[in-house]
């Protein structure tokens, strides 16, 4: 591996020294650092997870394992898929968000550094509302996807749902703060010359799931106000005496809950789409189908939410259109495949660690979208559904597609995040124990779910033809979470102890590495002017980029007088030394952010009537967020 | 190159689970499979399944194949050959789309012509049956043959049966693996399904599962089916549609008492002055006939302490005039033909000991086990409604120690009236 000398100025800690200490982290408004809390925060609720997981993994061990309750067996189950997609692989994509969608596209921070703050911080509240309860066994327990009506007061009286209504409420909050901000960054804030069709494609895939944040979230946010409604305030949306239709629920969940699916995977796509290039040598190949696929996906993704319904008897028209909308997203996704594996054909593929999780993410995604093709037919699905196949498939899009993204983001771009390698070694263990553990946990999953086990259940007879297959699963989760442990191991050692990157360690193309790793507070120094889609590249190597048209930038698109080429920034130096205006650090944004949590976590009590106490705590919260917004608002950015 | 030797160790592991787990089909039995034509319906969707995975190993095979060949051919290596500058191939691009579309055509049409063969209304003359959802149990009626039933399904071999699917509280999915595909049970709304068993099929037993989640005790409602040969099937209904014929088991009970008592005290006692009873209880299943995997073995819980020896001298017709009122039984259970034993609320008990499972498919029906589901049901299945009946029991739904209820040998009465009710 490439070390390349430390940057002029010795330590990368020292570069921002006024910037250190704990409340440096609670004030900030940099997006590199709000990126750094997403990565840390959602690495744990990935290992809360994972836990979770481990502990689901060993009761089905073996047939009538008696190893948890059903009661927390139900709970663990809903936690493991609510952590991991809402608090878990979100945020870990919204920690590349934040990270690189500034550096990528050539700005100094996002359109509104505090708002971003903000979303961070509900985030991090939300998820420990939501996480805490499971050490009181009183963890949501209505599936990840809490069906109606077994989530309302009749059939769930206790506070485990209101745990999650109230927490999924508030992290939509969050989302959709987070959609709007990288919206308008992206649309805003991109360098002179950064035509749309210029963006990396981390970026574009970023893009385009802003835009399905923004359409998914508010009818989850209907359902859930709806839900919400129901068991504290008695309306009946969902209340089956009062002749409500559970579909209600199951539609206007799983408009948000495909889209979702997108949400999860389409940053993973962004991600491996930078990391192929960069180790084969080679500028992606068909990068304007890759945009257009990705999009389309996004696109598609809206008009296919009933294929999660087959079981509930919508009739053979819908069941049928349903089915071939849903066939038509396997041709973009799949176009996606082909085009990555051209992208390394002819090239010169080096097996860094990143390059493999990208590879591996090829892979198994491609396990995992068979599969999916095979319940996009109705009545085989009918054979598939609520199965362990079903589980199968899922955690091969989302184990083998988002987590290998995430885990190839990470190690690529961890120099730049903090200006050392992981170690290498380390890396390899992980992946090895990663994929081979994901393979024996997920693949007999196949075959439980087509020889008849259903999901979601915490005790099964023996003699059913499922004991090996889940012994199997067993043995590979309890791998995965071993090698996770080497992973986490690196990633908190390397920060000190890892060999110096430089500004480019790997030889990338795209512009956040044309600055010194870690990125200094103001990102450039200088704006720069971009020509084509890999700037660096054509600085360093113009042979690569020869194909792609170039142009200058024009009179439209120059908007900043100081933009210069495209170079290499070595010097460090502070913001104030540069007479660059940086906005200022502030707590407003997590003040506000308690004060929405606690105005939500009032209506806790009003179900234990204790009326006063919770309008207490919720005008409280209320006053709290809307004192905090106002001082925010009135205070000055820089 | 220690390198290059973790590399291609790495797919020779991966194949090797594969193969592990593909030669693990050969061995065991897999009585739930899915792979079957053993009715109209899963033969359709088998044939589909085929295609289906025709399909998707021709394309697993492609992708993974050329990922690997790319990744291997193209490696780097010192003095190999530069990166040649590729960034697009418009024929190419178009070439890996049009394929996969022509697949999906292929793919798709059998599917919707077998949508529509599948969801067509059921042919005349099919037998029909309402399913209707408990948390957590199964009620099963035959509206024209006036049978209420639970758990335990016969249907006969070579005549389609329509099943009509309701709830009765949150949602539930019916499903038979070897049947077929699942239809969900939906709160307000009915939902349709039919298939056909094979005429041939023989009197076999089968498991079903409840596969949408349900709560507490979803992986504990579990169904079994029986086929059974059209004889059978009558002879069956023929005396399930029947009300309960009381027939105490022990013949040594004097019969004059409790037709005394039962006259003088209420009116709502088991009605035991009818003509003696029949001894023919219809077909059932026979019990020996069933294999391993369709009989139940959850271990009853430890703690859950009854004295078997009192189950010998269990008195029926105590167990029915006092036992049955005092234990609460008469306010969920209903016995066809005892007047005020008319609740919906749990199973119909009027042939109950015709069943080989209780609690849904979670125990074997015998008497041990059933005094102490009498005794502790919630602590034998999680979030049961059926309250803790025994005294001095803890009830881990109410969480509470029971004080009223019924002693070892009330209980051992009422399991005797229920094993007399075949």
């Amino acid at each position: 591996m490439a070390t390349i000398a430390a940057p002029t100025h010795a330590g990368h800690a020292e570069a921002s020294s006024q910037n250190t200490g704990i409340w440096s982290w609670i004030a900030t408004t940099d997006h590199k650092r709000i990126g750094t809390l997403y990565l840390w925060t959602a690495l744990f609720f990935f290992l809360v997870g994972g836990l979770e997981a481990v502990l689901i993994r060993t009761q089905l061990m073996k047939p009538n394992m008696g190893f948890v309750s059903a009661e927390t067996y139900n709970q663990l189950f809903t936690m493991h898929g609510t952590t991991m997609v809402f608090l878990a692989i979100m945020p870990l994509s919204a920690a590349f968000f934040n990270f690189l969608i500034p550096l990528q596209i050539g700005a100094r921070d996002v359109a509104f550094p505090r708002l971003n703050a903000f979303s961070y911080w509900v985030y991090l509240l939300g998820g420990i509302f939501l996480t805490v309860p499971i050490l009181f066994d009183v963890a949501p327990n209505g599936g990840w996807f809490g069906y109606a009506p077994l989530t309302t007061v009749q059939f769930s009286p206790g506070h485990n749902i209101d745990f999650w209504v109230i927490g999924l409420q508030v992290l939509g909050v969050s989302s959709l703060a987070a959609a709007f901000n990288f919206i308008t960054t992206i649309i805003n804030m991109r360098a002179p010359g950064m035509t749309l069709m210029r963006m990396p494609m981390f970026t574009w895939m970023s893009f385009v799931v802003q835009f399905l944040l923004v359409l998914a979230f508010p009818p989850i946010t209907v359902a859930l106000v709806f839900l919400l409604m129901d068991r504290f305030f008695g309306t009946t949306f969902y209340a089956i005496a009062a002749g409500a239709d559970p579909l209600l629920w199951q539609h206007l969940f799983w408009v948000f809950g495909h889209p979702e699916v997108y949400i999860l995977i389409l940053p993973a796509f962004g991600l491996v789409s930078e990391v192929l290039p960069t180790f084969s040598k080679k500028p992606l190949f068909g990068y304007n189908v890759m945009v257009y696929s990705g999009i389309m996906i996004g696109f598609l993704g809206f008009g296919v939410w009933a294929h999660h319904m087959f079981a509930v008897g919508m009739g053979a028209v819908a069941d049928s259109i349903f089915s071939m909308m849903t066939m038509l997203i396997a041709i973009p996704t799949g176009v996606k495949i082909f085009n990555w594996i051209a992208t390394m054909w002819a090239g010169e593929v080096r097996f860094e660690v990143p390059m493999k999780f990208a590879i591996a993410l090829i892979g198994m995604f491609t396990i995992g979208g068979i599969s999916g093709v095979m319940h996009s037919s109705p009545p085989a699905d009918l054979q598939q559904t609520d199965t362990y196949f079903i589980v199968a498939h899922f955690h091969y899009v989302l184990f083998g597609g988002s987590i290998m993204g995430i885990f190839a983001g990470i190690y690529h771009y961890y120099p730049k995040m903090t200006g050392r390698f992981m170690d290498t070694g380390l890396g390899n263990l992980h992946f090895w124990g990663n994929l081979i553990g994901m393979n024996l946990t997920f693949f007999p999953m196949h075959f439980s779910g087509l020889y008849g086990m259903p999901r979601r259940i915490y005790q099964y007879d023996s003699g059913q033809g499922w004991d090996l297959f889940n012994l199997m699963s067993t043995y590979g989760t309890y791998l995965i979470a071993l090698s996770t442990l080497v992973f986490v191991w690196n990633f908190v050692r390397s920060r000190t102890r890892g060999a110096v990157a430089g500004n480019d360690p790997w030889g990338a193309g795209t512009l956040e590495w044309s600055i010194p790793s870690p990125p200094p507070e103001y990102n450039f120094a200088q704006l720069p002017e971009v020509t084509s889609r890999y700037p660096l590249w054509d600085l360093k190597d113009p042979s690569k980029t020869a194909g792609i048209a170039h142009s200058h930038a024009d009179a439209m698109t120059i908007t900043d007088a100081h933009a210069v080429p495209v170079h290499e920034e070595t010097e460090r130096f502070t913001a104030k030394e540069l007479g660059i205006p940086m906005p200022l650090p502030t707590a407003k944004p997590l003040f506000t952010a308690v004060g929405l949590m606690t105005m939500f976590s009032g209506l806790l009590f009003l179900r234990n009537d204790l009326f006063a106490v919770a309008m207490t705590i919720t005008i409280g919260g209320a006053c709290m967020f809307i004192g905090g917004l106002y001082a925010w608002l009135t205070s000055p950015l820089e | 190159m220690p390198k290059l030797r973790l590399r291609e160790a790495g797919p020779a592991l991966l194949f090797m689970v594969v193969l592990l787990t593909l030669t693990a089909c050969g061995d065991t039995v897999y009585p739930n499979t899915t792979f079957t034509r053993f009715t109209d319906l899963n033969s359709s969707i088998l044939s589909l399944w085929d295609r289906l995975l025709f399909w998707g190993t021709i394309v697993f095979v492609v992708v993974e194949a050329a990922l690997i060949f790319t990744i291997i051919r193209y490696r780097k290596r010192p003095g190999g050959p530069e990166a040649k500058q590729i960034h697009g191939n418009a024929i190419l691009e178009i070439t890996w789309t049009a394929i996969p579309a022509i697949i999906l055509v292929l793919i798709a049409v059998p599917t919707v012509k077998t949508i529509f063969q599948t969801q067509a209304p059921a042919p005349a003359g099919a037998l029909k049956v309402q399913v209707i959802g408990h948390q957590w149990w199964w009620e099963f009626r035959y509206p024209e043959l006036g049978i209420v039933t639970a758990n335990e399904l016969y249907v006969p071999v070579g005549r389609t049966v329509s099943f009509e699917l309701t709830t009765k509280d949150v949602l539930h999915s019916f499903w038979f693996p070897a049947m077929g595909g699942k239809r969900d049970l939906i709160t307000n709304r009915t939902n349709y399904m039919w298939f056909t068993p094979n005429a041939d099929l023989g009197t076999q037993a089968w498991n079903g599962f409840c596969t949408e989640y349900c709560g507490s005790s979803h992986a504990n409602m579990r169904i079994r089916l029986y086929t059974v040969q059209p004889d059978e099937f009558e002879s069956w209904a023929k005396h399930q549609a029947s009300p309960a014929v009381f027939n105490p088991l022990a013949p040594a009970a004097p019969p004059a008492t409790p037709v005394a008592n039962a006259s003088n005290r209420r009116p709502a006692v088991p009605a035991v002055d009818t003509a003696p009873a029949q001894p023919s209880t219809g077909y059932v299943f026979p019990i020996e006939k069933l294999p391993a995997h369709v009989v139940p073995q959850t271990p009853i819980p430890a703690g859950l302490d009854f004295d078997d020896a009192l189950l010998a001298g269990g008195d029926a017709t105590r167990g029915a005039t006092q036992g049955f009122m005092l234990g609460g039984c008469i306010g969920c259970h209903a016995i066809n033909g005892v007047p005020g034993a008319v609740s919906n609320i749990g199973p119909n008990l009027t042939h109950v000991a015709s069943r080989h499972t209780i609690a849904s498919g979670l125990y074997k029906f015998d008497g041990p086990t059933l005094a102490r589901w009498i005794k502790n049901a919630r602590h034998m299945k999680p979030g049961v409604i059926m309250n803790t009946i025994g005294r001095g029991e803890y009830d881990p739904g109410m969480k509470m120690t029971v004080t009223a209820g019924l002693d070892d040998r009330q209980i051992a009465d009422v399991v005797a009236y229920l094993m007399s009710l075949k």
